[in-house]
């Protein structure tokens, strides 16, 4: 029985073979990871479509092996709640980043235009036919209901001005995964001078987004 | 002075802070969009003044119109925009149908992009992953273990919980424990 | 409580406004004291307290602040913005003597935003004026975060009445996260409760019905 269910993580019996594949607990990890950053960054990280889909793999995977527990055996109850807690935390991060993408559709998809080629995108496909929906939706309807009854040369209104850009000098929690060494602070007032700072692994930090943002694409840091 | 149309919109909304939809001022809209085209006659009516006859003196009286103007339509699109996000929000509330009286305060345009809106999250939602995709607007809360207080009725030993700890249970003593279903297996014994 | 799935536009940050912002549009209704540096020809109705059909030179009058920034230019000046006496000389004294005695309700109750859309006038006492801001918000922060975190089901209205829009917001995330935490070692955070939103419908419905 606890074959069927070693994909909750405690008792893992990868075959050896495929080194590179990631066990389910590092999986579940790298989820919880990419949720926390992207609850609490400002602006909308890129995309980790092929973690959804994983982890989308393993909760079918799980359920499918849940059917086959028999009923009232203490441990289903264990892994349905298991598989809950990974739903949730999946579709909270979902949820999270289409937020963002209504948030701020016409910067993200002005991104998305300038990207030159093999550069990461920040949207998956889907989301990116989501935004594009959700821009010619939008606009549709303000020109129908109010812009083409204006004036001539009032009948535009320049979404990427109007619709604010996430604010990048909010600050934010980190913990520090992997040591940095002279990160630039900018001074905070004009009595201030900037200086660096050195940040040791596992210490915690409250900071402006903008000076750790790369160190958050990278991994660096895990936003708290 | 001009605007004043356009502000009482803006303040109608603003009045109801917590995301409430109040009726579509379908008349309100229509006195702004007057006054803006009472506005632009009059700029353009000054400005063919200003070349043709060079009177240099109305441009200050041009500047300010237009100032109106374009607070009128920046008052107009904040509106319109601000109750997409109120009706944005109706969907993750309520779900893809709306109650009558909440349908009632929206024009036909705005059903029209609720619509689409819906259509949108819906083939996002249907895309996740493999086949059936993932309903996001499910699970908006973290799911709970709810605690629940046993006596036990005999010796039973180590117990896991669901969070993996292991607890002893000894006959007459009282546990909080986190699973329901723990419990019931338990029982069944 | 707050709708969780309702998110309008915030406010600009600083000298900034958002165009779609409801409180930005509102902060620049604000009405502050000029002077026409030139003639306005046929809009002499906008000046009540005359009838002739132009706005003269040299009158003075209160318009809003959006208005006053799409006419004001540094180079041919066809207004000049006057400061509203909160700003002025008198007042920023007082601020710095205490800032906590002052009502910025009363007195704002957008002190803080329109305070720093002011910067946008040329003004040489406009670096005296940040400064006031600045050292105005850092004087009342303690108390309004002290007690945004300590009074948990206390009458704080008589506090709250006193602060500026921007101060209010900030209280009042401070309380929902008292609140919150609160119910949360009640146990009662995850108790599950009907929408704030939806509960709001169903009362107005019922409005309805009665009227």
């Amino acid at each position: 029985m606890s074959d069927a269910l070693s994909e909750d993580g405690s008792d893992i019996n990868q075959d050896d073979s495929q080194e590179d594949v990631m066990t389910p607990a590092e999986l579940i990890a790298k989820l919880e990871e990419a949720w926390l950053n992207e609850k609490f960054s400002p602006e909308l990280l890129e995309n980790k479509s092929e973690v959804v889909e994983c982890v989308m793999e393993q909760l079918t995977h799980m359920e499918a092996n849940l059917q086959r527990v028999k009923k009232g055996d203490a441990k289903a109850g264990f892994h349905r709640m298991e598989i809950d807690r990974i739903r949730f935390v999946l579709s909270s991060y979902l949820r999270s980043r289409l937020q963002k993408i209504e948030k701020f559709f016409p910067h993200v998809l002005e991104r998305e235009k300038s990207r030159v080629d093999g550069q990461q995108s920040l949207l998956s496909p889907e989301e990116f036919a989501f935004a594009k929906e959700y821009y010619a939706n939008t606009e549709t309807y303000l020109k129908t209901v109010a812009l083409k009854r204006m004036p001539p040369n009032l009948q535009t209104v320049d979404m990427l001005k109007a619709v604010p850009e996430p604010c990048l000098d909010s600050f934010v929690f980190l913990r520090v995964k992997e040591r940095q060494e002279n990160i630039l602070i900018e001074p905070e007032s004009d009595e201030q001078r900037d200086f660096v700072v050195d940040l040791e692994e596992g210490s915690q930090h409250l900071m402006r987004y903008r000076t750790i943002a790369p160190l958050v694409s990278s991994g660096a840091v895990q936003l708290i | 002075m001009f605007c004043e149309k356009a502000i009482e919109l803006i303040r109608e909304l603003h009045r109801m802070t917590d995301g409430q939809l109040p009726a579509f001022n379908e008349d309100g809209l229509r006195q702004v969009l007057q006054e803006m085209e009472a506005l632009y006659e009059q700029n353009q009516a000054d400005v063919n003044e200003a070349k043709t006859v060079g009177r240099a003196d109305l441009i200050p009286s041009i500047k300010l119109r237009h100032s109106c103007l374009l607070r009128n339509q920046r008052c107009i699109v904040a509106y319109l925009y601000d109750r997409l996000l109120r009706i944005r929000a109706l969907r993750w509330e309520y779900g893809s149908v709306l109650p009558a009286n909440v349908r009632f305060h929206m024009s036909a345009e705005e059903v029209q992009w609720f619509g689409q809106y819906k259509k949108s999250l819906a083939s996002f939602m249907r895309s996740i992953g493999g086949e059936e995709g993932l309903d996001i607007t499910q699970d908006m809360k973290p799911p709970k273990s709810l605690y629940i207080q046993v006596r036990c009725l005999k010796d039973h030993g180590e117990f896991e919980i669901d969070d993996g700890t292991v607890i002893l249970l000894k006959k007459n003593s009282q546990v909080r424990t986190g699973c329901f279903l723990a419990v019931s297996f338990l029982m069944l014994q | 409580m707050e709708t969780p799935s309702y998110f309008p536009v915030p406010p600009g940050v600083g000298m900034e406004e958002n165009f779609l912002s409801l409180d930005d549009i509102l902060l620049s209704q604000e009405r502050l004291p000029v002077r026409t540096e030139c003639v306005f020809p046929r809009l002499g109705f906008l000046e009540k307290s005359s009838d002739s059909q132009d706005i003269p030179e040299g009158t003075k009058m209160e318009i809003p602040l959006w208005l006053s920034k799409g006419l004001y230019e540094r180079k041919r000046k066809v207004l000049t913005v006057e400061l509203p006496k909160v700003y002025k000389e008198g007042w920023r004294t007082v601020f710095s003597a205490d800032p906590n005695v002052v009502d910025l309700h009363k007195m704002g109750p957008y002190y803080y935003g329109l305070g720093s859309q002011m910067l946008h006038f040329d003004s040489p006492e406009n670096p005296d004026i940040a400064k006031t801001l600045l050292q105005t918000f850092i004087g009342r922060f303690r108390r309004t975060m002290d007690s945004s975190q300590n009074a948990y089901n206390e009458d704080t209205s008589a506090l709250v009445g006193r602060l500026d829009c921007l101060e209010k917001v900030l209280f009042r995330s401070g309380q929902n996260g008292l609140n919150g935490f609160q119910s949360w070692e009640k146990g009662q955070a995850s108790q599950l409760t009907a929408s704030s939103l939806v509960l709001n419908y169903r009362k107005r419905k019922l409005i309805d019905v009665q009227a």
